[in-house]
């Protein structure tokens, strides 16, 4: 701290200089949550720059005998091992030459055009560079981002993706959220632990949960990558997606890794039929200070390819837990829209983001997830908390349970499809309760500690874990590494299902073994309609055909019917 | 002294030369990163890093164990100099603390992201945290196995501090200085 003469310290660490007036209205202002925000001005030397550093660099590239010789600006020589991933594995090398050759403003003028189709797009997109990716992109703003998206998304219909996480990590609690979580919408349920030697009963409570709503919910375990793996293979789980990739090769050479170490662990999930996606998204590099001057958005089109090359079919990105940072900076939200479009534009599956806090702001947080959820994207949100976000283990979401109704109002305001739907009260208790008794019985016939009547009472009334009561972690680990030990598998669980009367339940958990084994649902963009008959939809078989008005995925009929049925509305009729 | 103890403890940080490897298995090195003191004299939590320090060493010396102040200019990365620190620490165990707050407990034969206790959310850290580290520490290097202290959990740290944290990490890597070896500095508080 200077020793500036003009000014005295209060004591507090503070400069307060002679007592100056304040506005009323700027002292109400400050008292706003947005002021508790972290914000930061523009650094581009370093990369603290959303979109367009003056250090990114001119595309370019240049073919010689079917070989990428050189790209962006660098000769093959001098390729970092990014370059060269992605120059062999991620461009179709034959259109190169010809889509770097585009004019970048009249292919961002394609990209919003209702008369070109997707597939056109497509064919010169996934022949761009990392740096004629950003050019193209650079051109759009927001609304244009939001129009690109609606026809870029891989799959036709959008969907959501929730996390169902509990503090203590209660299995109870847990088993019954998930199935709360399948009846409100969700394709997909994210969990995550406080312990991590509780992981493999966490899964398993998930996974009961989750069948007992719709069937077809598909569920993972975001936990260290073995353990991850080996309760996919189990069928405790069924994808995988908190692979990381990232965009200088110092940090990923930080984790010890390469885009081939990334490639090989892929197919370890792919090969078992798992479905998977990788992670990154906008300020991982300048959090470990190795941005090496190039904006977050060149920085993540990379990722995009490296995952791209790797074969993997999508990506979660849009900031994700970095997602403070890109926030932190002019056009930083509007970036994060940018990388989930150049996600689209490689042909991959996206899981959006909006699944971090990155403000105190009501207003805010809102205004972040508006792109994605109207142009609708793969995964709205990968994940919007299905629990209080007390219990999110994610370090909280931008959307929690108690944002439910009116996530769905917005919704019925707008009329577009969200991912989640209206539920009764009376259906919600009936599942939960359905879910935590199946979970009692597989852990009395396991013979894991007893989930007691009050546990199971409290399960079905629960908001979070603060409402459930105290349940030895210890025994429960204990249980776990029987659990592995033993070898159990979902086909055990499945038999004690069937056993017990569950039929319902088993029949959906066998549909999830069964899946894995048929491997429709590693394609592209792939979901189970969750309608129990286990029908895939993908970007294979429902491919996002929208070209403006009467095209695409539109909310209406049935569905449409859905959203409009809010619990607390009037009825005319009652009047 | 009645006026000095109003003010503010101020940490002096002098380098004694190049840090040699520990012998006394009563101690626990206390890495210190290059711009600790110097490009910020507090963490994002607003604690004063003479604060820190010393509340650190009162953790140690509480259990009878002396602090030896080993600081970095090689390596910004907490994991490494964690290591590092423990590697020259006679008891095998050092503290690993960033400029910005992010501390942890290192124990020399783990790997770098492998360590005995992780504190990341720096803004969280509070002195009597800082203090309770030292303690925890000193136990490790008495070769005791304490409950680690609890870690602080808060959905709204990131909101509010972690493009700080990052800009406060790029800005620390001007201090950084491949060519200089692990320096020992003698401590003293004013």
């Amino acid at each position: 701290m200077s020793d500036n003469d003009s000014h005295r310290t209060d004591g507090s660490g503070e400069l307060e200089g002679s007592a100056r007036k304040r506005s009323k209205r700027f002292e109400t202002l400050d008292e706003r949550a947005v002021t508790e925000d972290g914000f930061v001005n523009e650094w581009p030397e370093v990369g603290f720059v959303a979109m367009e550093s003056p250090n990114d660099p001119e595309p370019s590239v240049t073919v010689e005998d079917g070989t990428i010789v050189e790209m962006d600006g660098k000769e093959r020589a001098e390729f970092d091992f990014l370059d060269r991933f992605i120059a062999d594995y991620a461009l179709d090398v034959e259109k190169a030459e010809e889509a770097v050759a585009i004019d970048s403003e009249s292919f961002a003028r394609d990209l919003v055009d209702i008369n070109v189709p997707r597939e056109e797009i497509v064919e010169l997109s996934t022949a761009m560079t990392p740096a004629k990716l950003c050019e193209v992109v650079n051109q759009l703003d927001t609304a244009e981002i939001i129009m690109a998206m609606k026809k870029m998304r891989t799959r036709k219909n959008p969907g959501n993706q929730c996390h169902v996480t509990s503090v203590d990590d209660n299995v109870a609690q847990i088993a019954a959220d998930a199935a709360e979580a399948a009846l409100r919408g969700f394709y997909e349920a994210e969990n995550t632990v406080g312990v991590a030697r509780m992981a493999p009963l966490t899964a398993l409570a998930q996974q009961i949960g989750a069948q007992c709503g719709r069937g077809g919910v598909i569920t993972q375990c975001a936990v260290e990558e073995a353990t991850e793996l080996e309760l996919g293979m189990r069928g405790m789980t069924g994808y995988a997606e908190t692979v990381s990739v990232y965009g200088t090769e110092d940090v990923f050479k930080d984790g010890d890794d390469t885009p081939w170490s990334k490639a090989f662990l892929a197919s370890g999930y792919a090969s078992r039929g798992l479905k998977m996606r990788y992670t990154s998204g906008a300020g991982a590099e300048l959090n470990m200070g190795q941005a090496e001057g190039k904006s977050m958005l060149y920085l993540e089109s990379r990722c995009v390819l490296v995952t791209k090359g790797c074969g993997v079919q999508g990506l979660q990105n849009g900031g994700i837990s970095c997602i403070a940072i890109p926030t932190s900076v002019p056009g930083g939200v509007k970036e994060v829209a940018a990388e989930n479009l150049i996600t689209m534009l490689a042909d991959l599956e996206v899981a959006s983001g909006n699944d971090q806090t990155f403000t105190h702001s009501d207003k805010r947080r809102t205004a972040r997830m508006m792109p994605q959820f109207l142009a609708g994207t793969d995964f709205i949100f990968s994940g919007y908390s299905a629990v209080p976000n007390y219990d999110n283990m994610f370090a909280g979401s931008t959307f929690d349970s108690s944002d439910f109704d009116e996530y769905n109002v917005m919704q019925r305001d707008l009329q577009v499809e969200g991912g989640t739907n209206p539920v009764d009260e009376e259906t919600v208790i009936e599942h939960r309760e359905r879910a935590v008794r199946a979970l009692q019985v597989v852990f009395d016939e396991l013979g894991f500690p007893p989930i007691t009547e009050e546990e199971v009472e409290a399960a079905i009334y629960a908001d979070g874990s603060k409402d459930m009561p105290d349940r030895s972690i210890a025994d429960d680990i204990q249980a776990a590494e029987e659990m592995m030990d033993e070898n159990v598998t979902g086909a055990d669980v499945v038999r004690i299902l069937a056993k017990n009367g569950f039929d319902e339940i088993a029949e959906n958990f066998l549909g999830m073994l069964k899946g894995r084994v048929a491997g429709d649902y590693i394609q592209t963009s792939a979901v189970f309609e969750g309608d129990g008959d286990f029908d895939v939809v993908s970007a294979v078989n429902n491919p996002n055909d929208y070209q403006g008005p009467g095209t695409g995925h539109r909310l209406e009929g049935e569905e449409w019917e859905k959203k409009k049925d809010l619990r607390f509305a009037t009825d005319p009729e009652d009047i | 002294m009645a006026q000095a103890q109003q003010q503010k403890r101020s940490l002096q940080l002098t380098e004694k030369g190049v840090a040699e490897e520990g012998t006394d298995t009563d101690e626990v090195v206390i890495s210190i990163s290059a711009g600790f003191n110097e490009m910020k004299d507090e963490t994002l939590a607003g604690e004063k890093h003479a604060d820190v320090l010393r509340e650190m060493m009162a953790g140690l010396e509480e259990e009878g164990v002396t602090a030896r102040v080993v600081r970095f200019y090689d390596n910004l990365d907490l994991g490494v100099i964690g290591l590092e620190g423990a590697r020259l620490s006679g008891s095998g165990i050092s503290i690993g603390i960033q400029t910005r707050g992010t501390t942890l407990i290192h124990q020399e034969d783990l790997v770098p992201l492998n360590n005995l206790e992780l504190f990341p959310q720096a803004p969280l850290i509070d002195l009597e945290t800082f203090r309770a580290i030292g303690k925890n520490a000193a136990l490790y290097a008495k070769g005791d196995t304490p409950e680690p202290v609890p870690v602080a959990n808060d959905p709204m740290a990131r909101p509010k501090y972690q493009a700080l944290a990052a800009l406060w990490h790029i800005k620390e890597m001007q201090h950084k200085d491949e060519s200089k070896e692990p320096t020992e500095m003698e401590v003293s508080f004013e």
